[in-house]
């Protein structure tokens, strides 16, 4: 992950220490507790194989470790899959500034005990290496933060019950905001600027099918206290929100969202938004998203919308284009216009490189002009 | 000038031939024996999707799959998900980052039958010509 709201401090880290060794001993009770492996395992003719290109591959006494790439390694019958991502990015802004950053690599750990519980991490490892033409020598400063933790239970496609840290369902970027699954390599602002990245708490979410569509809901609020220093510079200390989606099956999905946030004695604030996706054609996909409202981070009202639209030019390239309209709560004119243009290159399905420009109609500390370029790697 | 440069590229592209759907038998959709499912092709799609999760009686569906790039899966992803292998990655890719797997998949759809036979959670695709009686079909896809 990526963005102005990942600044993180150094307080708090014990905690999130605390949470990852905790992880680490389910892990193990996971491997210990696990049933002596069946010779069926191993027979590609007659036991289900998960889903790619098995680059790793053997047998051991707690089943059979399986690694595909972009879908991680699945440990034996234990239940558990061990996957995640990593970039490394690099840009030269207008005005001189260069870097190339290792920004971080996150591990995904999840783990499906029985087909109505799912327990999901994500835990980064932030900050690991820069160069910058600023400084002279390479520097770090490597954390590692606890980004998602959470358990959904259910029996039933209806409803399903969420609880622990989970990214806040507002539109569709934020919620799948890792950047190989991504087409530029920075988030626009309204992802940024508005609404805290992550709730703590709980949420009832759900689907059905009317129509051979799929309609979901989410309905969810914070009460929980941080379990390390919050990635969101002032996370709202309450919140609530609740988002509706339909997705057809002809490629499109549109959704709206309703998101409301309270720092401590403060009043109340209200967020609306709705987003879109279309796909046209094999090879295009057209998306966008507007919230409207006073966020968590600022008090004012702000608004603000991206359009993005991606098009397959030659097999595995694709020119992507978005244009970003952001209007922030203070009122001092400094409303932005952003224009993306760039490539991004899929080799393969778990790996994307990135390069584009951004073009803004003025200089901005939120948004700085210039070239940006990524690599990324789902593994 | 770059406008009509756009333009012109974008009408290129989606005048570009894509990956259309193979010649394919027809598909017979099966269940295990003991399953009475009634399915639509619509659900059917969700289910390969993983977004219907559960049959009716609560029972985890656990979707079955022949590997990627083999004509009769292309066929059944064009007919009855309505992607291309390259979307059905990226698709997939999204489902990961939540720790949702695509469906599992066998080597051959002698496995898929022997497999269903023997599960009644499992849901399978063969060609309707090499069904017997130790499935259920009840889907099929033309």
């Amino acid at each position: 992950m990526s963005g102005s709201k990942r600044q993180s401090a150094t307080a708090g880290r014990d905690a999130t220490w605390q949470a990852a060794a905790c992880m680490a001993v389910a892990l193990l009770a996971a491997i210990v507790a696990v049933p002596a492996v069946r010779a069926a395992d191993s027979d590609p003719t007659t036991y289900p194989r998960r889903e790619g290109p098995e680059i790793f591959g053997r047998d051991t006494p707690i089943g059979r470790l399986e690694y595909v790439p972009g879908r991680g390694l699945q440990v034996g019958r234990t239940k558990l899959t061990i996957g995640g991502f990593a970039t490394i990015a690099g840009e030269r802004l207008e005005g001189g500034h260069g870097a190339v950053t290792l920004d971080n690599a996150n591990v995904f750990l999840f783990f499906d005990p029985v087909p109505y519980v799912h327990v999901f991490s994500e835990i980064e490892l932030s900050r690991l290496a820069e160069w910058d033409t600023d400084r002279p020598h390479a520097h770090s400063a490597p954390g590692i933060d606890v980004d998602r933790l959470y358990v959904d239970v259910g029996k039933t496609d209806l409803l399903n019950v969420r609880f622990g840290r989970f990214l806040t369902p507002i539109g569709r970027w934020n919620q799948t905001p890792a950047d190989p699954l991504l087409w530029t390599t920075s988030d626009p602002l309204i992802i940024e600027e508005v609404f805290d990245e992550a709730v703590r708490g709980a949420m009832l979410w759900g689907t059905t099918f009317p129509h051979g569509s799929a309609l979901s809901y989410a309905l969810y609020g914070t009460f929980l206290d941080a379990i390390h220093h919050d990635r969101d510079a002032d996370p709202a200390e309450h919140s609530a929100g609740a988002r509706l989606e339909w997705a057809s099956l002809a490629g499109w999905t549109i959704g709206a969202s309703y998101f409301t946030s309270q720092h401590t004695h403060e009043r109340w604030h209200h967020l609306g938004g709705v987003d879109a996706l279309w796909r046209p054609h094999e090879r295009v996909e057209l998306s966008m998203e507007a919230v409207s409202g006073e966020g968590s981070q600022h008090a004012g009202h702000e608004w603000g919308l991206y359009a993005q639209g991606v098009v397959e030019v030659v097999r595995t390239l694709y020119a992507v284009g978005r244009y970003e309209r952001f209007d922030p709560p203070e009122a001092d004119g400094r409303t932005l216009d952003l224009f993306d243009i760039g490539i991004t290159w899929v080799p393969r399905y778990y790996l994307r490189l990135k390069a584009d420009y951004r073009l803004a109609d003025h200089r901005d500390e939120l948004s700085a002009p210039g070239l940006r370029m990524s690599f990324s790697i789902l593994f | 000038m770059a406008r009509q440069l756009l333009g012109a590229v974008l009408v290129l592209v989606l005048l570009a031939p894509t990956a259309g759907a193979p010649e394919s038998p027809p598909l017979a959709i099966v269940v295990h024996r003991a399953r009475h499912a009634d399915l639509s092709l619509s659900e059917l799609a969700q289910v390969y999707f993983r977004r219907k999760r559960f049959w009716d009686d609560g029972t985890p569906i656990v979707p079955l799959n022949l590997p990627a790039g083999t004509p009769l899966r292309v066929a059944f992803s064009h007919a009855v998900l309505r992607r291309s292998e390259d979307d059905l990655a990226d698709y997939w890719n999204r489902q990961y980052f939540y720790g949702v797997l695509p469906p599992a998949t066998l080597a051959s759809t002698a496995a898929v039958l022997r497999y269903v036979a023997a599960d009644p959670n499992a849901i399978g695709y063969v060609p309707l010509s090499e069904v017997d009686d130790s499935v259920t079909v009840v889907l099929h896809v033309e």
